[in-house]
This record gives C-alpha cells, structure tokens and sequence, in this order.
C-alpha cells in the first residue's frame, strides 16, 4: 500500500482529457476547417469549449484528487491567479507563467494541465473578467502545463534551467497564438485583408491569419515570450528546490506497510 | 477508546524506530499526558491514534491500533474525522475562515449538516468553551489563548469522543493557559470526552491528568499515574526536582501537596541571602517613549534603563506592548514620541555590519531570519557577513546542540534546533546587546536548560545587556536579574526578579509558590538557603 499519488490522468479521466482536449483544439482550429457559409457553426465550438473544461474537471475532481494534491493545487493556482494581475497584462507581461511551467516540471504534467486551467479561471474571477474566452484561455494554459512533459525527467542542474526556459518561449508564443486564432474570427469585420472568410480555401484563411497574427500581437507575444524566459532562469533554482522539497515532504507516494510485529 | 497492541513506527527512508512495542490503552473520559523530549515521537503518537501516520506520511506501522473499535489501518484518516479531533501545535495555521462563529461551523459545513443542527451546535460549543463575546470578532485579532480556544471548539463541534492536543499551552502566558486547561478539565469530567495531550511545560498541566505515557530517549516508554512516572523519570517539573532535593518521601503534583510536606521546612528560620551588588552602567536608555498603532495604543511614556550585563525579562500579557517595546529598542520602527539610545546611537539610524554588530535580535518566529536552502549555507552566510573563519558559526551552533545536522533545511528543523541556529548567527555577530522575543516556545527543558547557560554566559563574560520577552515565569526565575512587568503599554513593576515574581500569584514560579512566604524562585535557591542554614 502507498500514500495517495499527487494526481495523475489516467483510465477514464485519461480519456476525458484527451476527449475534451481534441474538442476544444476543434474550438480553437474550426476557422480551417468549417466551410460553412451559412449559420453559425462557430457558435457550437464557443460553447462546447467551457462545456469540455466543466466536464473533464468533474471527471476529475469525482476520484483522483486526494486532499494533498488539492491542497497544494489550491495553493499554487492562487499564487499564479494573484501573479497573474501583476504584470496588468500591458504589452504581455504576466509573472505568472513561470510558476505553471516550473510546478509543472516538479509535480508533472497532469497536474500542470490541471493547475493551468483552474488558475486562469480563478484569475479571471479575481479579475471580473469572466467570458466564453476564459474556457479557451484555461485550455491555453493547461496544454502549457501539460507540454512541460516534453522535458525529459533525467534532465538536470543547468540544462534544465535551459531547457525550461526555452520552453518558456515556446509556451508564451504558443498561448499568443492560441489566443489570437480564438480572437480572429471575431473581430475586424468580414471585409478586411486579414479577415477571417468562412468557406475560403485553408492557404488563404491560414496566410490571413499569419498576417493578423504578426500584425496585431508579435508586440505581446515577444515581450511575454522575453519575460518569461527571463523569470525562469532567474528564479527557477530556488524556486525548483523549494517545490521539490514540499513534493518530499508531502510524501506522495510512500509506501505504508502494516506489519504484525518489528523484527527483533 | 483507544488500544495501542505491539505499535512499532518506522517513518520512510529511516531506519530508526520512532516507537518501539507500545501497548496500551486508554479508558473513555481519561485525560492522558504524553511527555518526552523533542523529536522522541509524541506527535507522532498523536497523529497515529487518528490514522494521519502513517496514511499520509507513508511508512512502516507494526501492530495495530484500535479507535472506538475501528482499526487505523483499514479506515483512513477521513473516517474518523467524526471520533477524533486534533488541534495542532499552532492553531493559527489551521484556522480557515476569518471570524469565529464561522471557523467553528466550517468542518459541519464541509459535511453537509443540516442548518438547524449546525446553528444548534455553534450555540452548545459557545456556552461550553466561553466563547460567546468573541462570536463576532475576527480570529487575528483573538489573543493565544482565545485562538487555541476557538481551535478547541472547532475540534469540538464534530462532536469527537476522542480530543488529540499537541502542545496545547506552549505558546500562552500563564493565566491562558490556565484557561485552557480547566476548559480540557471540564470536557473529561463533565462530557467524558478522552483526553489525549503533549506537552513540554510539565509544570502546568501535571496537576490534570490521570496517566503520563513517557517516550524516552531510548525508544522505550513508560505508562502509568503522575506519581510513578515523576518519580523516576529525567524530564520532571521544577515542583518535582523540588520534592526530590529535599528528599521528600512523597512527589506531589501540586502546589497544595508540596506545601503539606514541606510545613517544618518553611517554618524555620534561615540567614537572609543577599545578592551580590552588580557595578551600574547604562547600556539601553527608554525616555518617555510612545508608541501606538492606529487608535489602538501599544506604549504609553514607557521609560526604563537597562545596563550592561543584566538580564532583563519583560513580561505581561499577551498584546501588553512587549514586542513594541522590543522592536522600539531594536529600531524596527521610529517611536511616535520618545527616544531610545543603544550604547549612545539612535538603533532606527543602523545599517549593515554596524547594525549587527550593535544589536543582535531574534524575533518571535525565528525562522524570519532564516532563507538559505541549508543549515551549512546559514552558517556560512553568517561567517562571510561578519568576516569570520570558515566554520567559526557552525561551531558554536554545536556546541549549543550537538546533535543538529548541517544538510537539514532550516525549516525541517524542530523549534530548538532552530532557534539555536538563529541564536549561532545572531551572536556571530558578536553583538552589544542581545534581544530576543519569546525565545523558549516549544523548548524542552533540557533545550531550554542549554539556552540558559548560553544567556547567561553572554551576558556575564561580555558583561552585556539581555532583554528577553517571555511568558516562561520558570524561565525567568532561572536565569533573569531583573522583570520588567509591562500591562496595556505601561510598565507597572519594575525590579529584582524575586520582588516582582513573589509580588504576583499569576507570575510566582512554582517553587516561590509552594515555599511562600520564604524568597526564594527555584530549587537551587532552596538547597543553597538550606545548606547555609544546617
């Protein structure tokens, strides 16, 4: 017998995460892919997103949480939720990524994904900013966590740093981009060159988008990428030890042994 | 209520036994005292008899514990939320809401109570614990004893059969901790509620409980009455040393059996012991200093002088202005009105290596001092910050405690160890004056014992001035000349620690208590009052 794991996907919230996560990607993705002229299937995707986040956080919640990993996600998304303001968000800043991609490395993906998401969401009630956008926003930041995975776990001293860090660009210009092909369709009206047209081949929808990408938001995209990285290589070593060390001592799975009698 | 067959405890990634072969059992409606020394296992014990170790810690459990007749091993620490309540070392830390009535239904809340039933039993734990004029009020503004009551309460509301305290009066000034005690007092004999309690300040609670379990250093333990275990145990209250130098035939456990005994030494008559006149020389200077905090007035035109190679106590209340009076000299902050001079300098104008060098300071929570990542990297820190030799910090730490290990993070440390580390790099510093805010929460008395040689060697080899915070009135009487006795920001005693202590029935040690109305404070001025006189 062990103490309880910190939480992990695996089994049936496995395949909620994947399930909801291909979903929300669709959500994210559709301006390729939907030739529709007529109606509005965009509709759907903006409001199956936070239906796929609600869904796959009470597959979880329902077993896998055991009050240690609750504790300690309860903790961490409300630092990263009070980091997030911080920066006020101009021209990107937000301190608040390099605490998800380094809890992540020390506590795994799964609960990255999962502090990822429930931080955004409680940032964005701290912040009244409360939307259809926020559901987008915490899938954003759950992949981040989740991506951190991608660093293979016997990487160690400074090439970890460097490593994390690099992720750090990729992240945050991975979060801007996400966030833009969200935003795109919606706005600058149906006319513009970089508009958004429903029914028009993939090249020139994706050129379209490209365009608008680099237009609107490298100014966003490129501070926060900069920062991040930044963040990470300057605090990730204590902040590395201290979260290592709060994964000793909680203890997540000890081994617990009942025994008749100690051998003398 | 609850069996201990065979426990052994090995925690993971140690080969040590915490516990070694303890059977026992306790009887509903006992009050049960676990002492022994620090890091000897008592938390651990407690935490074992609601199935928090090993469920949440991991490793090894031998034999098998039995709650109410559930085991521990099969039902998780969630399952006996409703038979057992524990109220932690600092119950600050375990609060979760902000105002009282709601801490104390918070748990119910949890759980899905019906409404009525909570409101009802709010009501019940308010009447049963006092609580009723502070239902309102915010729990940070609540003083220790109030807090630690409030945490009893909200242990209380699930209506437990067992209650588990660790360390339930560490922290309070006598007269809460009395407080607290006759309220545990009350829940045995009125609702047969099972008492189980660690404590280091033997002398407070010694009087209350049925049985003492003793873990001793060695791993063994010992069960029985008051009487057996005292009698031969190392760790004992001043009360108990007492009985045994003057070869008494019985130990009492409180002041009123001792006295019985000890009728035909006090009514003798005995050369009246004078301490020796020390040479004054004003080291600290208080002139009509004030200080408040928004309405609220924390220091009314406190003047005093304090001179070099004394060791002052401040005592008082908690929320008595103790730690403003502290942080005033130490020049934490500037004082609204008034002046303080350290050695002829304004402290709120030091810096840097002067600073240290002129004040040494160990706050309340020392670990405030404390951000490297190991003990070996404070020491060094420290070495390197006053230009000493490598080692030169870490050396002195073990002689205050030998057994501490350098790879340790500061905050794995227990509260002794850690404060002797705090006291190593403070001192390195070789300060003129030394201030420490009450330095001896959660020291066992052997700890505790060190601490006071280690003052009392400061002060008289460097012939420099301590000033000390506390509530430990034993400690005091050991090692202090004088008691500044501090109430609502006014200093209403001043004076040799004997005529301060023997003035106040609070305040008096227990020693001065049972030998009243003869001078004396602890159990070597007994012996060296009565060897002078045989």
């Amino acid at each position: 017998m062990k103490t309880a794991d910190i939480v992990r996907f695996k089994g049936a919230s496995l395949f909620a995460l994947v399930a909801t996560s291909t979903v929300s990607a669709i959500g994210f993705l559709w301006p390729f892919f939907i030739s529709e002229k007529q109606g509005h299937p965009q509709w759907i995707f903006l409001l199956a997103t936070p239906f796929a986040l609600l869904l796959l956080l009470i597959s979880v919640s329902n077993k896998s949480l055991d009050s240690k990993s609750v504790a300690l996600l309860a903790v961490l998304s409300a630092l990263i939720a009070a980091l997030r303001p911080m920066g006020t968000g101009a021209v990107g800043i937000e301190p608040m990524w390099f605490v998800l991609i380094l809890s992540a490395r020390v506590f795994g993906a799964s609960f990255g994904f999962l502090l990822g998401t429930i931080s955004i969401f409680l940032s964005a009630i701290l912040t009244g900013g409360l939307g259809p956008w926020v559901a987008y926003q915490s899938f954003a930041a759950g992949w981040i966590g989740l991506g951190v995975a991608l660093i293979p776990k016997k990487v160690k001293g400074k090439i970890e740093i460097a490593a994390l860090a690099c992720y750090g660009i990729i992240a945050a210009e991975f979060f801007g981009i996400a966030m833009d092909l969200q935003f795109w369709p919606w706005t600058l009206g149906a006319d513009t060159q970089l508009s958004y047209r429903a029914g028009a081949p993939f090249g020139e929808n994706f050129s379209h988008f490209i365009s608008y990408h680099f237009l609107s938001s490298m100014a966003w995209d490129i501070p926060r990428a900069v920062f991040t990285a930044s963040l990470i290589l300057l605090t990730a070593k204590p902040v590395l030890h201290t979260l290592r060390r709060a994964h000793t001592r909680a203890a997540f799975m000890t081994p617990i042994e009942f025994i008749e009698r100690v051998k003398a | 209520m609850i069996t201990f067959s065979n426990v052994s405890l090995i925690y993971p990634h140690s080969t040590k036994t915490v516990l070694e072969d303890l059977s026992f059992q306790i009887e509903e409606g006992e009050m049960v005292l676990i002492m022994g020394e620090t890091g000897s296992g008592k938390s651990s014990l407690l935490r074992l008899i609601n199935g928090l170790v090993p469920h949440h810690t991991g490793g090894i459990l031998a034999g098998d514990i039995e709650v109410d007749g559930i085991s521990t091993r099969t039902v998780k620490p969630g399952g006996l939320a409703h038979l057992v309540g524990i109220v932690g070392q600092n119950p600050i830390q375990g609060f979760v809401t902000d105002i009282v009535e709601e801490e104390l239904a918070f748990s119910m809340e949890a759980l899905n109570v019906a409404p009525d039933v909570m409101r009802k039993r709010v009501e019940e734990i308010l009447d049963l614990l006092s609580l009723n004029s502070l239902r309102n009020r915010s729990i940070a503004t609540l003083s220790g004893g109030e807090q630690q009551r409030v945490a009893i309460g909200a242990a209380l509301v699930m209506q437990p059969k067992v209650l588990v305290l660790d360390e339930p009066t560490s922290a309070l000034d006598p007269i809460a901790a009395e407080e607290v005690l006759s309220i545990l007092h009350r829940l045995v004999h009125d609702l047969s509620v099972t008492v189980i309690l660690a404590e280091h300040r033997l002398e407070r609670v010694i009087q209350f409980v049925d049985r003492i379990i003793y873990i001793e250093g060695n791993g063994e333990t010992s069960i029985g009455s008051a009487d057996e275990i005292l009698k031969n145990s190392d760790l004992v209250p001043p009360i108990v040393k007492l009985a045994r130098a003057l070869n008494l035939s019985e130990i009492g456990t409180s002041v009123r059996e001792v006295r019985r005994h000890t009728d035909a030494i006090r009514n003798r008559d005995y050369k009246e012991f004078k301490s020796p006149e020390k040479s004054k020389s004003p080291a600290i200077l208080v002139n009509q200093l004030s200080h408040s905090y928004g309405d609220k007035k924390a220091l009314n035109n406190v003047s005093a002088t304090f001179h070099q190679g004394e060791i002052v106590a401040i005592m008082g209340r908690n929320g008595a202005g103790k730690s403003t009076l502290l942080h005033s000299i130490v020049g934490l902050h500037s004082p609204d009105s008034g002046k303080v001079t350290v050695n002829g300098q304004d402290p709120t104008r030091l810096t840097g290596a002067v600073r240290r060098r002129s004040i040494g300071y160990v706050p309340q929570e020392p670990s405030d001092l404390l951000f490297a990542s190991s003990v070996h990297d404070e020491c060094n820190q420290a070495d390197r910050d006053n230009q000493l030799a490598e080692g030169s910090t870490a050396a002195l730490l073990h002689r205050l405690v030998p057994a501490i290990s350098l790879h340790a993070h500061p905050n794995d440390l227990s509260e002794g160890q850690r404060l002797a580390l705090v006291l190593s790099i403070v001192l390195a510093a070789n300060p003129e004056v030394l201030i420490l805010d009450e330095p001896t929460r959660g020291l066992d008395y052997r700890a505790k014992a060190i601490f006071g040689v280690a003052l009392k060697e400061y002060a008289s080899h460097f012939n420099r001035p301590v000033l000390l915070a506390t509530h430990d009135v034993e400690l005091v009487a050991e090692i202090s000349d004088r008691v500044l006795f501090l109430a609502e920001g006014d200093i209403v005693a001043d004076g040799t620690t004997l005529d301060v202590l023997l003035s106040s029935p609070a305040f008096a040690p227990q020693v001065a208590k049972v030998m009243a109305p003869k001078p004396w404070l602890t159990v070597s001025d007994v012996v060296e009052a009565l060897g002078d006189s045989s």
